[in-house]
């Protein structure tokens, strides 16, 4: 390996880069970092919120946004345990709820494919309808119905490996695969790059614009489901603002905003990234207040990068 | 009609087409049956219709009233991917890649090559499929580039490939060689010709006449939204043909005028870019119109972009009225007098969603306000003139720019240069699909600004024209003005043949061109 073959891919991959020596210098400096069991913590903390930025991804690239998502973690909790409550099994229950989520992401795509409602929109309403239909069907309050082994799905560890993580890195590599390898993901590329042109060329953009939507509710139900089975309870006050940090985390990922660039990828590196700073911050003592400062910062970091990557091409 | 066509029911055929915009009827009661190994040649002024037709034809919108019959038996489309599904594909008049994705994956955009059971793209193949598809049509493109970096001509090339990828049963072609120069153009033709020979539909679309008695068997000319003749490829004459498009109008040439003073406006002095120019130099003396003349990639646009600041300029300089341009960047050149009417009209030219009007002034903005507050009789009266000066055919200011057509559109590109008051006017391929009428409207304003000791430079592939408006033409090969003529004289075939001395072997892309460096 020669030394432009070096600069060529510290181009590439400044990102991943800069994570390692940001793990170096966390290693070094925080106490227990790099012990196995923090790295595991580490993994489950960002495991529930992170299949959000996978659906992001997708629905970024495809050229839209999801605000909804957020709300749609927290009903998919709520309904999961007004359902049990109602006596209907959990292996009923929870397909279920993935499949409410997942229509809810249908809805909003057929919004956008049959009146055009540009989805920052649809789905800023829909972020406050779900909100508010969580805390109808609870009243307001938490509901505690689940019977014990469900904690499994939040909490649990299987062959050492917390369960949420597990789930996270299979949607990650199936969303990659899809994205990357499939008829699809090229699709999704193409209509967030030039949806004109992925018309005239036959591909069916407003079955792609939906599903991107159906995907991402879907996981968003998942998600509230391991979310509800960590806290034991349906709750509708939880998940506030996450629809804004799988944004952030696909953003410093590398995804452009403008559609049609970006990777599932950087999204889990972006992700990983985000959880490792929040860890270390936390084992270095660092108030929660300075933490929101250092994230942000973090986001025009990243954007910066990415400039100067973009520019070196 | 001939005896044959009772029997046998036209592959494709167009029944008394309608179509509705807003204040314009776009088609009106057309009917044209198109057989099968026959080009079809359509011609028309701009906003005849024959894009509508062809995106009827295509599924891309829908008639008012009327069908679509094949085989004689009638189809409806209702979306792009229902007529390719039919065997019907299309090169639009717009350029429609995706930037991000490669040639190739342009190329098989919508039905790429699978494996595992179509589960997956395979990417491999669809490099060599694509590579093979354009070694077949005799084009030399590198397939793993991506479509953002490519230029116009070459982006037109990928569309065509794009087409042809389909197998169609059925091609139209919406001027797909408004952007080609004619090495490339012959090219094309041979395929069509190979084409039509096996029995392939072809609707050829064209504002170049010349081309017709090269390639038409059957031309139809459409005139607003209506069809107003029809003729056989051997039937038509030059006059026949305007007679049908226009009426009464009639080209005739006019050739520059007599205004080139001494005085030197524009001086580049071995211009260097990371684009591909190469230690070019160059005179542009006021009232002087001159041509810049090239095969694809030998440099022409790029030239004019470095000019006008608008890409990196690496080594070299600038002078603009005696003045050497310290810092080449848009907002110095721009401040000297330059401005650039760029080849990509669509893309870099205009805001399709503003009016007129509001393009009009968009490259000045500032002439037209005090303190940053737009003084708006003012505007007005900047835009009533323009609309007035450059006859742009619009009634309404107020209409979004995109309802315009193309030659119009042009001419607002244009107006909006000029109200920032230029010394030096580049143009870049600023006639590229626009009708003869429009054409000569815009060699009118050249002429105009001749007059007013503008200096203009022309970049257009189609060597007659810089022949016919220009007092000089300047020669690129390679990056570098190698030669130069004057039109008085030169024909153009021994034009092109200056054009090509070296890049013979190798007529496309900035590929080959880098290569030669
Ligand atoms: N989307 C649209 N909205 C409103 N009017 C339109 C639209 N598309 C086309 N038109 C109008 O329909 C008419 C026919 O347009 P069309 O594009 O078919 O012309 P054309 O013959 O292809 O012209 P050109 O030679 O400039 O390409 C024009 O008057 C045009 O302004
Ligand atoms: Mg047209």
């Amino acid at each position: 390996m020669n030394w432009r073959d070096i600069k060529a891919i510290t181009a590439k991959s400044t990102l991943e880069i800069v994570l390692v020596l940001t793990c170096i210098i966390l290693s070094v400096t925080a106490p227990h970092f790099l012990s196995i069991e923090n790295l595991l913590n580490v993994l489950r903390s960002v495991s529930v919120q992170g299949l959000l930025a996978f659906g992001m991804t997708m629905v970024i690239i495809a050229g839209e946004i999801d605000l909804s998502v957020a709300s749609s973690v927290a009903l998919a909790g709520c309904l999961v345990a007004y359902l049990t409550q109602a006596g209907i099994p959990l292996a009923l229950g929870i397909p279920m709820t993935v499949l409410t989520g997942a229509s809810f992401g249908v809805f909003t795509g057929v919004v956008r494919v049959k009146w055009e409602v540009p989805s920052f929109i649809s789905t800023l309403a829909l972020y406050l309808s779900l909100k508010g239909l969580a805390l109808l069907i609870t009243g307001g309050f938490p509901i505690a119905s689940f019977p014990d082994w469900y904690h499994i799905l939040g909490g649990g560890y299987v062959l050492g490996v917390p369960f949420p993580a597990l789930i996270f890195l299979a949607v990650f590599a199936a969303i990659a695969f899809v994205m990357k390898r499939t008829v699809f993901g090229q699709a999704v590329y193409a209509v967030g790059g030039n949806a004109e042109a992925a018309r005239l060329s036959g591909i069916n953009v407003a079955f792609v614009r939906i599903m991107v939507f159906a995907i991402t509710g879907a996981l968003a139900a998942v998600s509230g489901i391991m979310l509800s089975a960590r806290i034991m309870s349906g709750t509708p006050t939880v998940a506030v603002g996450w629809e804004l940090d799988a944004i952030a985390a696909v953003i410093v990922g590398g995804t452009s905003f403008a559609g049609g660039i970006g990777t599932v990828w950087g999204t889990l590196v972006g992700v990983v990234f985000i959880g490792v700073i929040i860890n270390g911050m936390t084992l270095l003592d660092v108030s929660s207040s300075h933490q929101f400062v250092m994230r942000g910062m973090l986001i025009f970091a990243a954007v910066w990068l990415n400039r100067l990557q973009e520019k070196r091409k | 009609m001939n005896p044959g066509s009772m029997a046998e029911p036209p592959p494709l055929e167009t029944l008394g087409l309608c179509k509705q915009y807003p204040g314009v009827r776009a088609l009106k009661d057309v009917s044209i049956s198109f057989r099968a190994g026959e080009v079809h040649a359509l011609i028309g002024k701009n906003g005849a219709g024959k894009s509508t037709l062809v995106k009827i034809l295509t599924g891309a919108v829908q008639p008012a009233s009327g069908t679509v019959a094949m085989a004689g038996v009638p189809v409806a489309f209702p979306s792009p991917r229902a007529a390719l599904r039919r065997g019907i594909a299309a090169v639009h008049q717009e350029l429609s890649l995706v930037p991000e994705l490669t040639v190739a994956e342009n190329v098989f955009l919508g039905h790429p090559p699978t494996k595992w059971a179509g589960l997956a793209v395979d990417a491999q193949k669809t490099t060599h499929m694509a590579a093979d598809l354009l070694a077949e049509m005799g084009l030399h493109l590198s397939v793993t580039r991506k479509a953002r970096e490519l230029g116009v001509a070459e982006q037109q090339v990928v569309e065509i490939a794009k087409a042809m990828s389909r197998h169609p049963k059925a091609l139209l072609l919406d001027e797909p060689t408004s952007a080609l120069a004619r090495e490339e153009v012959d090219g094309l033709f041979a395929l069509i010709r190979r084409l039509a020979g096996q029995g392939v539909v072809i609707l050829y679309i064209t504002h170049r006449l010349q081309e017709l008695q090269q390639i038409a068997d059957r031309i139809s000319v459409l005139r607003n939204g209506e069809l107003a003749a029809q003729f056989t490829g051997d039937e038509a004459s030059a006059e026949r043909i305007a007679q049908a498009m226009f009426g009464e109008f009639m080209p005739v040439r006019v050739g520059p005028p007599e205004t080139v003073t001494d005085e030197v406006i524009l001086e580049t002095r071995n211009l260097q870019t990371e684009t591909g120019v190469r230690d070019a130099s160059l005179t542009l003396r006021r009232g002087e119109i001159l041509g810049i003349a090239g095969l694809l990639g030998s440099g022409r646009t790029e030239l004019l972009r470095a000019i006008a600041g608008v890409d990196f300029v690496s080594g070299g300089d600038i002078t603009v009225a005696g003045r050497v341009i310290k810092r080449v960047s848009l907002a110095t050149m721009r401040k000297a007098g330059v401005v650039l009417v760029p080849e990509d009209r669509q893309a870099e030219g205009l805001v399709p969603a503003l009016s007129v009007g509001d393009n009009i002034c968009l490259a000045s903005l500032r002439s037209n306000a005090c303190g940053g507050v737009i003084l708006r009789k003012r505007r007005a009266e900047a835009i009533a003139r323009s609309v007035r000066e450059l006859a742009i055919g619009t009634t309404d200011v107020d209409a979004p720019v995109s309802s315009l057509s193309g030659g119009n559109q042009q001419k607002v590109v244009i107006a909006g240069r000029l109200n920032a008051r230029p010394q030096v006017v580049l143009f870049d391929e600023p006639t590229r699909g626009i009708d003869v009428q429009a054409k000569q409207q815009i060699f009118d304003i050249l002429r105009h600004l001749s007059r007013e000791g503008i200096g203009s430079a022309l970049v257009s592939s189609e060597l007659e024209e810089l022949l016919e408006v220009c007092h000089r033409i300047a020669i690129m090969r390679g990056g570098r003005i190698e030669d130069e003529v004057i039109p008085a004289g030169t024909s153009p075939r021994a034009l092109l043949e200056r054009c090509m001395r070296i890049e013979k072997a190798a007529p496309l892309g900035k590929d080959t061109v880098n290569e030669l460096a």
